[in-house]
């Protein structure tokens, strides 16, 4: 029907723009920017959160105590005024004027860290005691047994929570469209802003390029899932380790 | 650049307005949208559990829709392309009236009922099949065993997720502001254009929204200690 | 003083009658032929090795379980035949249930427990429903825990709550699945006496049990099953002195190596 030729239409005449923005005549924008958004955003966020779940189960408070404060206060404000108040202190930070994208990627490794200590801690949390036991046991050190024998587990267990907040941290690029970051949802305004007659059209497709990107992705983490939880449940059949299986690669789920 | 005054913003009638306007926006829409999103939440919950297949995919597309294509883009979907679906005259009638907030409303709480209709679906799967058979068993029907038995652990289990879902749904009320609703946060830019105070105008935008959410938190976490069943802690 | 309200009567009147019921599950056959009859009054229990069909054969008893062929009656009517959903539910009501798991409802207190079904699924006014729950967990022994929950309450007070709450539905039959299988040895006893009340009160049972001693005192006939197939019916006395079918001589003897 008309509606789908005049979709197919439209992503004929702009697909360049929708996929690479206004590159090489600009900065790289479209779905190449989106996905480089989200890589560098996740890729920086995830050390940054294994050190913030770490302090906050470290024993010592002063660490543990800030850190779960800066926990609590991103995720207490929107991703908007966070972006909003990135987009002011950077420059004012580093002295010069900051690109869009920086700020844009600056923002995501904080919101995202905050989001990924979570899951990070409910990874290490859902491993059985008996593990720490064990390798403090042996004479690991408190630091030398997370390296060890804690975080190759937990992190192992956690792949599909990762690709999890990965499809997240896609969906949460879309917010550069507010600060003029040349990503896929800025893409496709400037498209709509051209043809002026056509919104729906334009939008669908936006929605349908998302969907495919991030359903493919969900799909993938819900595969892993089922073969990381098989995997466990036949170690702790025998007898190796028990519990937490399910939990381990769960672990905490955000709109 | 100026020092930092927060009593400047704080105690000009203009600003702080638009600020208190701004907030009573986004409560507004929070509670339109958290309300749309509930009652759906349960109906698409009870289509599911309809015998047939094609209730159960109809629903799951809904839910995948919603959850794999970005809040932003959803709202800009219905704001932009579906009201450019209505007939001119209605088209007219909404942008006299603040159009924007109800596709806001709209568009937020239909997303967020795919989530709360999972959360739901979660804590039903998690009640033991031997609250069904001990109901049944006792003659009650399909809809007592639900209403009476089933239902209500299921939301005591679910708790916890619709929580987290709920303080989601009042975070993403700032992302009307990309259509143009005039709730907090485009309000706090508003003001900070017009003041040049960013630091202070964002700083009491980040405490106004994280008050409310600590404040959601608690109350749910008083809720959910409240219906947990008692001993099983 | 009797709880129940009918007079303990054994007449030759059936209460449970199976005819040809066969059951299977795709291609494995969980009951065979079973031809057999529960009359008013009496109290039956079940015995036989795992995986005899014990547990199925006591499910199909309110369609918990469905069945393939034969029928199955209980007070004359066939509860496999085509129903309405109201009309199945009415005839669960009359059936007693008493899971191995207890099954208890978590989010409601233990008087609530008990008051729930009579109420919702009888019609029963509220205050009539609480002064007869309250009168049923006194004679369990559990009136003082009638605020509680389930989960403050250990195994074998809460299989004497689930039991009270069967009964609060007032059924003329009650049926036991494994009812102490999942409580501790010491709990055992609490839950056996209330049903050996029971008995004595003349209630129609059918009981799928391990407790032996329980089959000698209370029962009035013992089916032993192996293989989906009720083997042999007998007296107590006569069954475990001398059972006939050399299965049940193999099942007794290896329950007294024991």
């Amino acid at each position: 029907m008309a509606l789908l030729q005049n979709m197919i239409g439209i992503v004929e005449d702009n697909w360049l723009l929708l996929l690479v923005g206004q590159y090489p005549n600009g900065p790289l924008g479209g779905i190449a920017a989106t996905m480089i958004l989200s890589v560098l955003g996740i890729g920086l966020a995830f050390p940054l959160s294994v050190l913030m779940a770490l302090a906050r189960i470290s024993p010592w408070a002063a660490l543990r105590w800030p850190v779960t404060a800066i926990v609590y206060l991103v995720r207490g404000v929107p991703l908007l005024l966070i972006i909003l108040w990135v987009y002011f202190l950077l420059p004012l930070l580093i002295g010069t004027n900051v690109p869009g994208f920086v700020t844009m990627v600056v923002t995501l490794v904080i919101y995202e860290g905050a989001f990924l200590s979570e899951v990070v801690r409910a990874g290490i949390k859902a491993l059985p005691k008996g593990q720490m036991d064990a390798a403090r046991a042996l004479g690991h050190s408190h630091l030398g047994a997370m390296r060890y024998v804690i975080l190759p587990q937990a992190l192992f267990n956690m792949i599909p929570s990762i690709i999890s907040q990965f499809v997240s941290t896609i969906k949460e690029t879309t917010l550069g469209y507010i600060i003029n970051v040349p990503e896929l949802t800025f893409a496709a305004g400037q498209v709509n802003n051209r043809l002026l007659t056509k919104p729906f059209e334009v939008y669908f497709i936006l929605a349908i390029a998302y969907f495919v990107v991030c359903w493919t992705l969900t799909s993938l983490a819900n595969l892993l899932e089922r073969r990381i939880t098989a995997r466990r449940a036949r170690i702790a059949d025998s007898g190796a380790e028990a519990g937490g299986v399910a939990a381990a690669s769960a672990g905490v789920s955000r709109a | 650049m100026k020092g930092f005054d927060l009593m400047a913003i704080l105690l000009s009638p203009e600003f702080s307005g638009m600020i208190a306007h701004g907030m009573e926006m986004t409560l507004i829409i929070f509670a339109g949208s958290w309300l749309l999103a509930m009652s759906l939440g349960i109906t698409l919950l009870a289509i599911r559990m309809l015998p047939g297949r094609i209730t159960d995919a109809l629903v799951a597309a809904y839910v995948s829709y919603h959850r794999n294509v970005p809040t932003l883009v959803q709202l800009m979907l219905w704001y932009f392309g579906i009201s450019s679906l209505l007939p001119d005259a209605l088209q007219l009638w909404l942008a006299d009236r603040n159009g924007e907030a109800a596709f806001a409303v709209i568009a937020l709480g239909l997303c967020q009922a795919a989530y709360f209709s999972e959360d739901l679906r979660s804590g039903l799967r998690a009640v033991p099949k031997g609250q069904w058979e001990a109901a049944r068993a006792l003659g009650h029907s399909f809809t007592g065993a639900m209403s009476y038995i089933l239902l209500p652990q299921a939301v005591r289990n679910a708790m916890p997720a619709l929580v987290n879902h709920t303080v989601s749904l009042f975070k993403n009320s700032s992302l009307a502001m990309a259509i143009g609703v005039a709730e907090l946060t485009h309000a706090v830019k508003e003001v900070e254009s017009q003041s040049f105070r960013a630091f202070e105008t964002y700083l009491i935008a980040t405490i106004l929204y994280l008050v409310c959410s600590l404040l959601l938190m608690w109350v749910g976490h008083h809720l959910e200690r409240r219906s947990r069943m008692a001993g099983a802690l | 003083m009797t709880m129940l309200q009918q007079t303990s009567s054994r007449d030759d009147v059936s209460m449970i009658q199976f005819v040809g019921v066969n059951k299977s599950y795709g291609s494995f056959q969980a009951l065979v032929d079973i031809n057999a009859e529960v009359r008013k009054g009496e109290v039956v229990v079940v015995c036989g090795p795992s995986g005899s069909g014990k547990s199925t054969l006591i499910r199909t008893v309110n369609r918990l379980e469905e069945i393939q062929s034969g029928s199955l009656l209980f007070e004359g009517q066939d509860v496999h035949a085509k129903m309405g959903g109201s009309a199945l539910n009415h005839l669960r009501s009359r059936i007693g249930f008493v899971f191995q798991s207890f099954n208890l409802f978590p989010h409601l207190s233990v008087l609530d427990n008990v008051i729930l079904s009579p109420v919702k699924v009888n019609g029963v006014k509220r205050g009539e429903a609480r002064d007869m729950a309250l009168r049923l967990l006194d004679r369990v022994g559990l009136s003082n825990k009638a605020q509680d929950y389930p989960a403050q309450l250990s195994g074998g007070q809460q299989q004497r709550v689930a039991i009270a709450r069967a009964l609060a539905m007032k059924p003329p039959a009650m049926l036991f699945d494994e009812p102490t299988s999942a409580l501790d040895p010491e709990m055992v006893g609490e839950v056996l006496s209330v049903m050996r009340s029971l008995a004595s009160d003349g209630m129609t049972m059918m009981c799928v049990t391990h407790e032996m001693n329980f089959a000698r005192d209370v029962a009035d006939r013992v089916w032993f099953m192996d293989a989906g197939r009720v083997l042999e019916t007998a007296a107590p006395d006569e069954f475990f002195r001398s059972p006939k079918h050399p299965r049940a001589q193999r099942f007794l003897s290896d329950l007294r190596a024991r």
